[in-house]
């Protein structure tokens, strides 16, 4: 019954896809997740007990280290993975039981996925969102407005396969983005771009949101994360070890000021870095080392990351712009 | 009504993707088994063998052509969406596993059309005298099915797309080469007679050139050709992973 109200509703927004949602119309918990375990058949735990709630046009990045299981966890949810043990809830709906319904509700861009290489944009667009159920006017409508977004108007009549990669990359953001869904899964979608489409994929999510979408991605990004996100999540080895907003986690480090400093001795060195728990303590070490090359900031997203998981993201990583 | 928008979507995603490929498509659909049917023309002895030959050669070519397209092509094609992520891709919608399944199979249908269609042309301006039934339709449609199926299985099951395509192609010639397509079942070895004599391949050259001779008693080859063809379908469609677990 659940089901078919949600299914209903949806299908009335589909209806009008491209119009601003202002009401309402979905429950105020877009995810629900209990106790979600994964395990492979080969014996790696994946994902151990995770516990989540996204609430409606609210935004999460999933950050963690290669293989700390963001992946498998976002697969849970968009259905393509059957956990072990827990629940996902989407809107209410069951989604292991329901996988279908549940993808009806969800917009998803895998971090891996082939596109149809012969087709060009603008069929591969208009044909998904058909599959989506889009009527073939909501389709173009939908197609043109992706292409729009995600500035991919000039290569609107050429294939697929002859993109760069970067474009590619937009294309599949743009399928899971379509029929305007109330939840959008995004397994690392900025990854490869160059800024200048990293800075349009940005926009096309803070829209979705401002229109009253969820949003759960996973990023290898700090500034990504840091910018977008109402709260971020920390997961490795398999376990959500951190979750809330950026000044929640950031009262999770004791040594919230970072000083940055070259060594007198070592003029020709590296840069230092050292923690400290108040401002006093970084001036009492800088005066007793008598520095006169340094820079004091409060301990960012990066020292938390790092001192949750002990691995720091490379210089690549990090660097978003 | 929405079932039949996503196979209709699936088939044209299908056919929109062989807008790059028609080269290769004539070659396996018309140009090979056409070049079989000359070639098996010419190495078979005298004229009075010949003539009663040519009908043989010709049905033969049409089930080579089903089998190049429906195994080697199709199960060519769901290797391609498996191991390049594209069924991944269609997994991420809410589009049902048999929609997918169903409009390959259409897909497959409209390539062993073509083909078939103009095989019996070429007969035809070869000069073969062909007097095709009705019966023609649902042979070829469970002959299709069967193969598809057998394509479907390999696909779902390969461990690697060299692998799958691999056998597929093994499979889609073999079976041809292997039953009594384009000789008779009394010219092969009577060790191979008998298993050679369950393949599907046997039971729809029999079909065809019964039916191209003007014949409707293919009965005990349809029911042969439907139980394969449930059979086949239903274990690849059973081991195609939509949701992996």
């Amino acid at each position: 019954m659940i089901e078919e109200t949600l299914i209903a509703r949806h299908q009335q927004h589909e209806a009008a896809p491209f119009a601003p949602v202002s009401e309402p119309v979905y429950p105020s918990l877009a995810v629900r997740v209990r106790g979600i375990s994964k395990r492979y058949r080969d014996g790696t735990e994946a994902n151990c007990g995770i516990d989540l709630d996204v609430r409606r046009g609210e935004l999460i990045s999933i950050l963690g280290p290669n293989g700390a299981g963001k992946t498998t966890f976002l697969r849970q949810i968009t259905t393509e993975l059957r956990p072990t043990a827990g629940s996902v809830e989407i809107f209410n709906l069951d989604a292991i039981t329901s996988p279908q319904a549940a993808k009806r509700l969800m917009g998803i861009t895998p971090q891996e996925a082939g596109i149809f290489q012969s087709l060009t944009v603008c069929e591969h667009l208009e044909l998904f969102a058909r599959l989506k159920g889009l009527s073939k006017v909501d389709a173009k409508t939908g197609a043109a407005w992706v292409m729009e977004s995600l500035d991919l108007v000039q290569q609107a009549k050429k294939r697929v396969g002859t993109l760069s990669g970067g474009q590619r990359r937009r294309i599949l953001i743009g399928l899971a983005l379509l029929n305007r869904p109330p939840l959008l899964v995004l397994d690392e979608p900025t990854t490869g771009l160059d800024p200048a489409s990293r800075q349009a994929v940005w926009g096309v999510i803070r829209r979705a949101v401002t229109e009253g979408a969820s949003v759960i991605l996973s990023t290898h990004y700090m500034e990504e994360a840091e910018r977008l996100s109402d709260r971020i999540g920390i997961i490795t080895q398999g376990r959500l070890i951190a979750f809330g907003t950026l000044d929640e986690l950031l009262t999770r480090i004791e040594l919230s000021y970072r000083l940055t400093y070259r060594d007198r001795l070592d003029p020709f060195g590296s840069n230092c870095l050292r923690y400290f728990a108040s401002f006093n303590e970084v001036q009492h070490y800088i005066a007793g080392k008598e520095l006169s090359e340094y820079s004091i900031a409060r301990a960012s997203l990066e020292d938390v990351y790092f001192a949750l998981t002990g691995e720091r993201f490379t210089e690549e990583e990090s660097k978003s712009t | 009504m929405r079932r039949l928008t996503e196979i209709i979507c699936v088939f044209r995603i299908q056919l929109m993707s062989m807008r790059a490929e028609v080269g290769p498509f004539l070659l396996a659909g018309l140009v090979f088994p056409a070049g079989m049917y000359l070639f098996a023309n010419a190495v078979s002895g005298s004229e009075n063998a010949h003539q009663q030959n040519r009908l043989r050669f010709l049905a033969g070519s049409i089930i080579f052509s089903l089998s190049l397209t429906s195994i080697s092509w199709l199960g060519y094609l769901l290797l391609e969406n498996r191991f390049t992520g594209r069924l991944k891709l269609l997994a991420t919608l809410p589009l049902a596993p048999s929609s997918y399944i169903s409009g390959m199979l259409v897909f497959a249908f409209v390539q062993a059309t073509l083909s078939t269609v103009t095989l019996l042309v070429v007969g035809r301006a070869l000069g073969v005298p062909t007097r095709p039934t009705i019966m023609l339709v649902p042979v070829l449609m469970l002959t299709v099915l069967t193969f598809c199926g057998l394509g479907a299985v390999i696909a779902a099951r390969a461990r690697s797309f060299t692998q799958g395509s691999l056998l597929t192609d093994a499979l889609g010639a073999g079976l041809v080469f292997l039953s009594p397509v384009y000789y008779t079942a009394e010219s092969m070895p009577a060790s191979m007679r008998t298993v050679c004599g369950f393949l599907p391949t046997t039971f729809a050259a029999r079909a065809v050139q019964t039916t191209l001779t003007g014949g409707y008693q293919v009965s005990s080859e349809l029911v042969a050709l439907g139980l394969m063809a449930l059979a086949t379908l239903s274990l690849g469609f059973r081991l195609t992973r939509w949701r992996e677990e």
